[in-house]
């Protein structure tokens, strides 16, 4: 845990297997983190309220989820801190109540792991991407399933744009493939899909090796994504993309 | 019988023999009977004679001795073996137009005829019918089992003896069974007819050309029509082949491969037309005019049984023939004459055209059909010191119409142009006196007197050699990578061969041809990570350069209008998809596939207008294409109406849901404000009273510009608005060229200038 202003390291809590991935609550009191299933430790989803310092201090958490099938390889939480979105390494998204750890929803929508997972600005929806070549749209109290994105190479990583109907998807391949794809520059590119026609409209190089993670700047202008090649780029938008619109 | 009369009373003088063939057989068994006959009268004759002088006890019967012991009871064993009437019947034949001979020659007639058919087994009895002390001319004779006989009426039949006589042989058995023929002809049941289904739906729709696509490594294959915007999905089938697909040649038949043989599909529906079953087949082959399928199966195999390649009637469905096949490795083993009178096939020592063997006991290269006419052309590797040799030779005249000597050959290839206009013999040889192989053309114009060949000599290693179809020009990529160049060649009517035009420096390692000439894309396919170049030959210019990345297939369709490129799911794991280009090397469409394997255009058949409406077409083209722009436009804004409806039809319900949402979470806000301490944070600027606003300047460097030496403010090159449409962030710096310095009389030190676009502000 970290102080965002000085850097410094405010607690630490140690696992017995590797952490993949964590996050606050709306009311920043709470954290979740959720550890793999390695070396004969099952995955569990851990809670931590911040308010109760012996819960830090003994690295005793208030609550622990058990997760018996594929692993969690992705997790949020929900708009108002009341549950947790969690993606599977199958595909499966599930919907675990934050007070008592039971499973509300269930769906599985996606045929292979589930790479990455954002909320958009308003919590009330969220992108998921995915191992299966494509990123879905779902609603977050329901977990029903809005929109798919089809591209031809497995989704690292996917952001929604908090001021437009604009999701962009990053990906590549698996990394032990990359010297079978054409290694020219910028050949792993970004690419912007409107969220309600789920048609591709945009695509950015520049990146020389798969993109791992995207995320919008909060006021929508630009977006950063970084790669497998070691770089992070920030973009900023030309006044053509804020103009651009469908043919409807 | 005249036998059984013989014996019963023996002394009478034999009766003449009578018309009907003896029943040799039965006679046996009376010759029993009168034998015991013969036997009692004999032992009562002599009986009778001896009377006197016997001592011993007289052991026959009594007179009026009554048998009662029925011969049943008492040779029952041995009367089951009791010859039957019928028996043997069918080891009998009977031989006509043997000489009629009186009984001075009668002894030789029958040696020869005893000579000439014992070939096909013992023969075991004979008679030969006489009449007015002749020969009647003919004569039955029996074998000792009804196989030789059939084998004797097989071989026999129509053995010339002399010139006056020729034996028709038959089976006795066939007199009577042709003699039993009814004369009332029962008319054959109708059986009902079997709609086979408009096969050439697909050529009457709307002239659009079809494709075939594997994707998903083969679990799905699709049917396509193409169209210039999107291809339209026809047929879609899961698990419809089990490893990929053929179509037939004029493409009425779709094949498909599964573990039990071969399926075929057609009509408008892709319904199954026919089934053949071959376990384990592998390859196939259609012949030319569609009537007959080869199937080629590793498994199936049995010495006496030839089942590894099987040819089939394609419309009943039936088994034609089988042969062996020592190896699939030259596939299509058996090579069809162009319209499928014949065809042929080289084995170890045997180039055997069906069914007459040509010739035996030479050493073959290799053969091909020319498409154009029933000529095949074969070569013949040198042997000891008759040098190797290209033979052209008509069929089934088997005359040799043209024959070339060549010498020092190391291998050869043969080429035929799409027509049969002309052939070309690609030779490898190794001249006298030194090491390297040099590689010449030899061509040969089939359709002038006497064939004359010219020889195009060619310097560098060949990589690829293709015809232009229904042309006269050719084209060769040579060379070594990665100095490859291609040189276009024109077969001219005056003799001459003329070197049109040569590239260099090309990244090919294939040529594919447009089906109707004129146009050829030369393409670098797997390790060349799939260059494009397509070229017009009527004046050797590249339309276009480009790159399909990875591509491994190239096919043009049937028309020559598209070009598709493809990158396989079998050759390279990533990146499935095929493009679509105009013939002038325009990308149209891009289909991403998931696991794409394999697209096939559909053959189109032949066309059915005669020369002159092709030539009245042509003259007409600006009308009709007129008539085609015209759908081509209505068609196209269809589909954009289609597509605008549909995506306003989306956006609607998309709204709607955003609305729902929108609204729950206006709802919520009571909520978020309790979760966060009652600060807003729903917006950016939800609490922007709370924020302070604060300026700092900092040094950043120091620049002196001379007055009076002013320049205009000036822009790096990518900062002038408007020109990528994009602004860099300040601070990009140029140096300036020496050029320039001099100018400033700074010579040794580079100039900076800051480029004075706006700067970009920050909180």
């Amino acid at each position: 845990l970290w102080d965002c202003e000085t850097g410094k390291q405010l607690a630490l809590l140690k696992t017995n297997s590797a952490v993949r991935t964590c996050g606050f609550d709306f009311g920043g009191n709470i954290i979740m983190f959720s550890t793999d299933k390695q070396m004969g430790y099952q995955c569990f989803v851990s809670f931590f309220d911040l308010r109760d310092p012996s819960q830090i201090d003994n690295n005793e958490p208030y609550m622990k989820i058990p997760c018996n099938d594929s692993k969690i390889t992705s997790a949020v939480w929900g708009p108002l801190g009341e549950c947790i979105i969690a993606g599977h390494e199958g595909g499966e998204l599930n919907q675990y109540s934050a007070k008592s750890g039971e499973v509300l929803v269930n769906v599985k929508e996606h045929s292979r792991q589930i790479n990455d997972i954002q909320l958009s600005r308003d919590m009330t929806m969220f992108v998921t991407a995915s191992k299966d070549n494509t990123a879905k749209l779902f609603d977050s109290t329901t977990l029903e399933h809005q929109k798919t994105f089809r591209t031809e190479r497995p989704v690292n990583s996917a952001a929604l744009s908090p001021n437009y109907d604009h999701v962009v998807l990053g990906g590549g391949q698996e990394a032990m493939d990359v010297t079978t794809t054409s290694t020219r520059i910028g050949k792993f590119e970004a690419r912007f899909f409107h969220l309600a026609f789920e048609e591709e409209f945009g695509r950015v190089k520049g990146h020389f090796g798969p993109i791992n993670s995207v995320a919008f700047h909060p006021d929508g202008k630009s977006y950063s994504s970084g790669g497998e090649d070691g770089y992070v780029r920030i973009h900023y938008f030309d006044p053509q993309y804020f103009e651009f619109e469908f043919e409807a | 019988d005249g036998e059984e009369r013989a014996a019963s009373a023996p002394g009478s003088s034999p009766p003449p023999p009578p018309e009907e063939p003896p029943a040799l057989a039965a006679g046996e068994a009376p010759a029993e009977q009168a034998g015991d006959a013969a036997a009692e009268a004999q032992s009562e004759g002599a009986g009778g004679e001896d009377g006197g002088a016997a001592d011993e006890p007289s052991f026959s019967d009594p007179e009026d001795f009554v048998d009662d012991v029925s011969e049943e009871e008492l040779l029952g064993d041995i009367l089951k073996d009791r010859p039957q009437e019928a028996d043997g019947i069918d080891s009998v034949i009977v031989v006509d137009n043997v000489p009629q001979v009186g009984p001075d020659r009668l002894e030789k007639l029958k040696n020869v005829i005893h000579k000439i058919f014992s070939k096909f087994g013992k023969i075991t009895n004979d008679f030969y019918p006489e009449e007015d002390g002749k020969t009647k001319g003919y004569t039955f004779l029996e074998y000792a089992s009804p196989a030789h006989a059939l084998d004797a009426v097989k071989n026999a039949d129509g053995y010339k003896l002399d010139k006056q006589h020729t034996f028709r042989v038959n089976l006795f058995t066939d007199f009577d069974k042709y003699m039993t023929i009814s004369d009332e002809w029962d008319i054959p049941e109708k059986q009902p007819f079997k709609d086979l289904v408009n096969m050439a739906f697909w050529m009457e729709a709307e002239c659009r050309d079809q494709y075939s696509v594997i994707f998903e490594s083969g679990d799905r294959t699709s049917i396509f029509w193409n169209d210039v915007k999107d291809p339209v999905s026809i047929e879609e089938r899961a698990r419809w082949t089990e490893t990929y697909v053929r179509w037939s040649p004029k493409g009425t038949y779709l094949a498909t491969f599964h573990q039990r043989g071969i399926a075929l599909w057609g009509g408008e529906k892709f319904k199954q037309i026919q089934r053949f079953s071959h376990q384990g087949v592998q390859l196939i082959d259609f012949s030319p005019c569609e009537r007959y399928l080869v199937t080629f199966s590793p498994l199936m195999d049995t010495p006496d049984d030839p089942q590894a390649i099987i040819i089939w009637d394609i419309l009943t469905g039936q088994k034609k023939r089988g042969f062996h096949c020592e190896s699939s490795a030259h596939w299509p083993i058996f090579k069809w004459s162009h319209d499928g009178k014949f065809f042929a096939r080289m084995t170890l020592d045997t180039l055997s055209i069906y069914e007459t063997p040509v010739s035996d006991t030479v050493s073959w290269g290799d053969f091909s059909w020319s498409p154009g006419g029933n000529i095949i052309a074969f070569w013949v590797p040198e042997d000891k010191d008759i040098p190797a040799r290209v033979t052209l030779m008509q069929l089934p005249t088997r005359q040799e119409i043209r024959v070339r000597n060549l010498f020092n050959v190391v291998d050869c290839k043969l080429h035929w142009q799409k027509n049969g206009d002309y052939l070309c013999v690609k030779v490898d040889r190794t001249p006298k006196g030194t090491q390297g192989v040099v590689t010449n053309f030899e061509i040969f114009r089939m359709r002038e007197k006497q064939v004359p060949v010219d020889v195009v000599e060619m310097k560098e290693t060949i990589i690829a050699f293709a015809w232009e179809p229904n042309g006269s020009k050719f084209a060769v990529l040579h060379g070594e990578a990665p100095r490859i160049s291609v040189s276009f060649y024109h077969v001219k009517n005056n003799g001459k061969i003329e070197l049109i035009k040569m590239f260099d420096k090309q990244q090919a390692n294939t040529i594919f041809w447009s089906p109707q000439g004129q146009f050829v894309v030369l393409a670098g396919l797997r390790s060349m990570n799939g260059a494009l170049a397509f070229v017009d030959t009527s004046d050797c210019t590249v339309m276009n350069i480009a790159e399909h990345y990875m591509a491994s297939d190239v096919e043009w369709d049937p028309t020559g209008r598209y070009v598709v490129t493809s990158v396989s799911w079998w050759s390279h794991k990533v990146d499935n998809a095929y493009w679509l280009w105009t013939f002038q090397g325009r990308l149209l469409q891009k289909n991403n596939k998931d696991r794409f394997c394999q697209l096939l255009w559909r053959p189109r058949p032949p066309t059915l207008l005669s020369q002159d409406q092709i030539k009245q077409i042509k003259k007409d083209l600006k009308k009709y294409s007129k008539i085609f722009e015209q759908k081509d436009r209505l068609s196209q804004s269809k589909a954009s109406k289609e597509l605008v409806e549909r995506r306003r039809t989306m956006m609607e319900d998309f709204r709607k849901y955003r609305k729902m949402a929108q609204e729950l979470y206006m709802e919520q806000k009571s909520e978020r404000l309790e979760l966060r301490g009652g600060v807003d944070t729903d917006e950016l600027d939800s609490n922007v009273e709370d924020w302070e606003e604060e300026t700092i300047e900092f040094f950043v460097t120091e620049e002196i510009i001379p007055l009076g030496n002013q320049e205009p403010a000036w822009l790096c090159p990518s900062c002038v608005p408007g020109a990528a449409g994009k602004l860099r962030p300040a601070g990009a710096v140029q140096v300036v060229p020496a050029s320039q310095r001099a100018e400033r009389g700074n010579k040794s030190k580079p100039v900076r200038k800051r480029c004075l676009s706006p700067v970009f502000t920050r909180r």
